[in-house]
């Protein structure tokens, strides 16, 4: 069973670089072939070039938007979790809590972006204030419908036999709701990474959307890709580690 | 309309000859319409009042040119749209932004220069503890790192203080960090948050700190085309220049009516602060070798000194050829008189 | 059934019990900026933290035009783009689905487009789209398909293979089993996404509009951010909250019907 677990997950594995090196050759291709400028389009090879001699600044930047992003992650996850939880087990506060945290989370993250920076500051509480508004409606609206999964008739049956609402959460809701928190967790880490690079794009005293924004108006666009390139290498490992989370501790179950 | 403008050729041929007749009358026949577009450095607001006059008062279609007048956006690079073709006129960041893009090898060329000075200051408190550029060494200073922080580092070098005794931090959208005093220097330009530091700390509680009176100029808010427009279009370059000094002397004979039309525009602004913006833009483009050659005169000089401060401080790995990164013939076909205020 | 439900709602029955019912959620909106109104006024909050609720009313209410046309301008391209995500991100997820070896090699660069900041290439997309209403459009369909493709897979994934198994023994084509076992299967993760997604077209038009354009909200947010308005930044995050919340419910309300008529199929 293991075996065929790991053989499974090593081809994955090499189909997933199968299909970048795919991209990659069609994009060199394309950016050569076609001779696109470095403002359209710079080729594959010369932003692995950019990432190697800018490699030092890029890897100060990815440490800083990575711990940005994570921390913020972490209490997004908390707080989306623990609201969604307490109005589960307060039926009352759902009618207040649901429709408030709707409409905090339809506004548009950026939109709150002058507001976060002015009540934090440039640093990184603004970024991981910003993140964890994103994650944790995204967190709570998962963890709402899974803890909602659960079947009436089992809460009933279990409580007949004198279960607390707790150890109804603990024992029946939870596990349940496990598989569709840990997809909105997944879906989520792209978002952090997403979000603290656009909030450090607006104001930020380092990190890769700073990286970006500066080559932007520097007209530096292989910089720009290879500051991008090391963002999504940033989430896919995320992606990457809660997918592993996810395969071992819930398909597993 | 038309009585205006043979009125204006009239005026024209009679002060500079012959030359300048031809010349006005050129472009009287407008019977093939050509589409363009102007790429703003920003979103519309009173800093570019005359090109929305000159739009507004069919100005560009007098001169044969439909044009759309495009915003800008954070991070939308003007250089970049022009270059590709994207946009055909674009009206950049500045100095700054032409040499970088010539510096990457971005086919773009400067046909105009709109502010004529630095239009940005340092501004403290006039309570604090900074009086003169001397105080800037070790304290908390907030620049933008597009231009402006290498302005500050010339400015100190000026009066012998090593920038790197400062501490120069990115500065954000919000000026409120200075008006709280946790910051001793901020950044402002004289059109936009000037006004607003005016507002919240008062004028007279300010210490302004001007880059020309250390001795540095970074001349901004260029007008850019594409070295292919350039070559093959050189009268459309003309045309385009021609309409826009036209609307931009409207805007400022008759603010309240320029005013109105960007109100029209983005009805959402601040009418007060925009009035307050048209000013101080007026004094921009009409200061230096503007006052004599009229608006967007190319100071070479001045664009020197940017080209060599940029040079020194590696923003451009060497300094960029002047002659063809800018381009003065187009708008120094225009009479002087037309363009001057 | 549904049908009864509305016409009784349309007709002029004045039962007091169904008059609250309809103004209570105005009642506490009313209390809870009332409230709001007193703490600021109460505390002396700086409008730079928080403005008076009627403050922020009173700016929406002096330039009427500029929200309306550009919250019309907003809803116009978030619902091009979430229309165009959704459906494009179902598909996807079939196609992944039924070809093991295209999600292996497509899903991780799927992932990967999704962490490229578009605000970055601000040139590019007006470069390839133009400054057209599409062009935002395109954006907002960009950010908004994964989460439906990412929840229409895990909704595949829980369906019972031996059901599968049955049915097809029982001579059931593809599209046959698609129909009438993955899809309804994958119904309430679906709605989950969509529900995620229709916030994130709106995010992406908001966006969009940042690369250079005359009219919507996300041009009123930069407008009032640059010139540190705060009450024009409240304003609009006010109206983007309406217009968030009216998209949530559509998609809420559609799954209520929709999710109904599948489990009774």
């Amino acid at each position: 069973m293991m075996v065929s677990m790991n053989s499974e997950t090593s081809r994955q594995i090499a189909r997933g670089i199968a299909g970048a090196l795919l991209l990659a050759a069609i994009w060199e291709l394309s950016a050569r072939g076609l001779k696109l400028p470095a403002y359209v389009l710079p080729s594959v090879s010369s932003i692995l070039s950019g990432m190697v001699s800018d490699a030092g600044n890029l890897f100060a930047a990815a440490q800083f938007t990575a711990a940005e992003a994570l921390a913020g992650y972490a209490v997004g996850c908390l707080i989306g979790m623990a609201a969604a939880v307490l109005i589960t087990m307060i039926p009352a506060a759902r009618a207040v809590v649901l429709p408030l945290a709707t409409a905090i989370n339809s506004v548009p993250v950026v939109a709150y972006s002058p507001l976060v920076l002015l009540w934090f500051g440039m640093g990184m509480a603004s970024k991981i204030v910003m993140v964890a508004i994103a994650v944790s409606f995204t967190i709570f609206l998962s963890t709402i419908a899974g803890l909602d999964r659960v079947d009436r008739r089992s809460v009933d049956l279990i409580r007949s036999f004198g279960a607390s609402r707790l150890a109804v959460l603990w024992r029946l809701r939870l596990p349940t709701a496990l598989p569709l928190i840990i997809a909105g967790m997944r879906v989520s880490t792209v978002r952090s990474v997403l979000v603290a690079i656009v909030t450090e794009m607006l104001g930020a005293y380092g990190g890769l959307g700073w990286v970006i924004y500066q080559a932007v108006l520097q007209i530096d666009f292989v910089k720009v890709w290879a500051a991008i390139i090391v963002a999504s290498a940033i989430s896919l490992a995320f992606f990457g580690a809660i997918s592993f989370i996810e395969r071992r501790y819930v398909f597993w179950k | 309309m038309l009585n205006r403008r043979n009125v204006l050729a009239a005026f024209a041929a009679a002060a500079i000859g012959l030359q300048g007749f031809g010349m006005s009358a050129a472009p009287a026949s407008a019977q093939d319409i050509i589409d363009a577009s102007l790429r703003l450095k920003w979103l519309t607001q009173a800093q570019f009042a005359g090109f929305y006059v000159a739009l507004e008062k069919g100005y560009y279609k007098e001169e044969g040119i439909n044009l759309t007048i495009n915003p800008g956006g954070p991070n939308l690079l003007t250089e970049n749209l022009v270059a590709t073709g994207a946009d055909t006129f674009g009206l950049s960041g500045g100095t700054d932004s032409v040499f970088a893009a010539r510096d990457k090898g971005m086919p773009v060329v400067c046909i105009g220069v709109s502010h004529q000075q630095t239009p940005f200051v340092f501004v403290s408190h006039k309570d604090g503890s900074v009086q003169k550029v001397e105080d800037f060494k070790d304290r908390k200073i907030t620049t933008w790192f597009t231009g402006a922080n290498h302005v500050l580092s010339a400015m100190l070098s000026k009066v012998g203080v090593d920038p790197k005794s400062a501490d120069i931090q990115p500065q954000q959208v919000s000026v409120t960090p200075f008006v709280d005093k946790q910051i001793d220097v901020v950044t402002a330009t004289r059109y936009n948050e000037l006004y607003v530091i005016n507002q919240r700390v008062g004028k007279d509680n300010l210490n302004l700190f001007v880059p020309e009176d250390s001795g540095v100029s970074f001349p901004r808010d260029t007008l850019i085309v594409s070295e292919q427009t350039a070559t093959e279009k050189p009268e459309l370059v003309e045309r385009f220049l021609r309409a826009s000094v036209k609307g931009w002397k409207e805007a400022f004979a008759n603010e309240k009516e320029a005013i109105d039309i960007i109100m029209k525009i983005a009805p959402t602004l601040d009418r007060a602060q925009q009035e307050f913006m048209l000013k101080e833009v007026k004094t921009l483009m009409v200061a230096g070798k503007a006052s004599t050659d009229g608006l967007f005169t190319i100071d070479k000089a001045a664009v020197g000194s940017a080209n060599d401060l940029l040079a020194q401080y590696g923003v451009i790995s060497k300094p960029v050829d002047l002659d063809k990164a800018f381009n003065s013939s187009f708008i120094d076909k225009i009479p002087a008189e037309e363009k001057r205020l | 059934m549904s049908g009864i439900k509305a016409s009784a709602a349309s007709l002029p029955v004045f039962s007091t019990g169904r008059v609250y019912a309809a103004i209570k959620p105005i009642l506490w909106l009313t209390l809870g900026l009332a409230v709001i109104e007193a703490t600021v006024v109460l505390f002396e909050i700086r409008p730079y933290y928080l403005p008076r609720p009627s403050a922020i009313a009173a700016n929406i209410v002096a330039t009427p035009g500029a929200y309306i046309s550009g919250l019309w301008r907003t809803v116009l391209e978030t619902a091009l783009g979430f229309v165009a995500g959704s459906v494009f991100g179902v598909a996807i997820a079939i196609v992944f689905h039924r070809w093991t070896l295209l999600r292996e090699l497509f899903f991780p660069l799927f992932v990967v487009s999704q962490t490229i900041p578009v605000i970055a290439f601000g040139a590019v997309v007006v470069l390839w789209f133009g400054n057209t209403l599409f062009a935002k459009a395109v954006i907002s369909f960009y950010i908004s398909f994964l989460p439906v493709t990412v929840n229409t897979l895990l909704g595949f994934n829980s369906v019972d293979p031996r059901q599968v198994q049955l049915m097809r023994s029982f001579g059931a084509k593809d599209g046959q089993i698609l129909r009438r076992i993955y899809l309804p299967a994958a119904l309430p993760q679906l709605f989950v996404a969509l529900k995620l997604a229709s916030s994130l077209a709106l995010v992406g038009a908001i966006v969009g509009e940042w690369f250079g354009d005359t009219t919507g909200l996300g041009v009123l947010l930069l407008q009032a951010m640059y010139n540190e308005n705060v009450v024009g930044i409240w304003a609009t995050i006010v109206v983007s909250a309406c217009l968030g919340m009216g998209l949530y419910s559509l998609v809420a309300l559609a799954e209520r019907r929709i999710v109904f008529w599948g489990n009774e199929q």
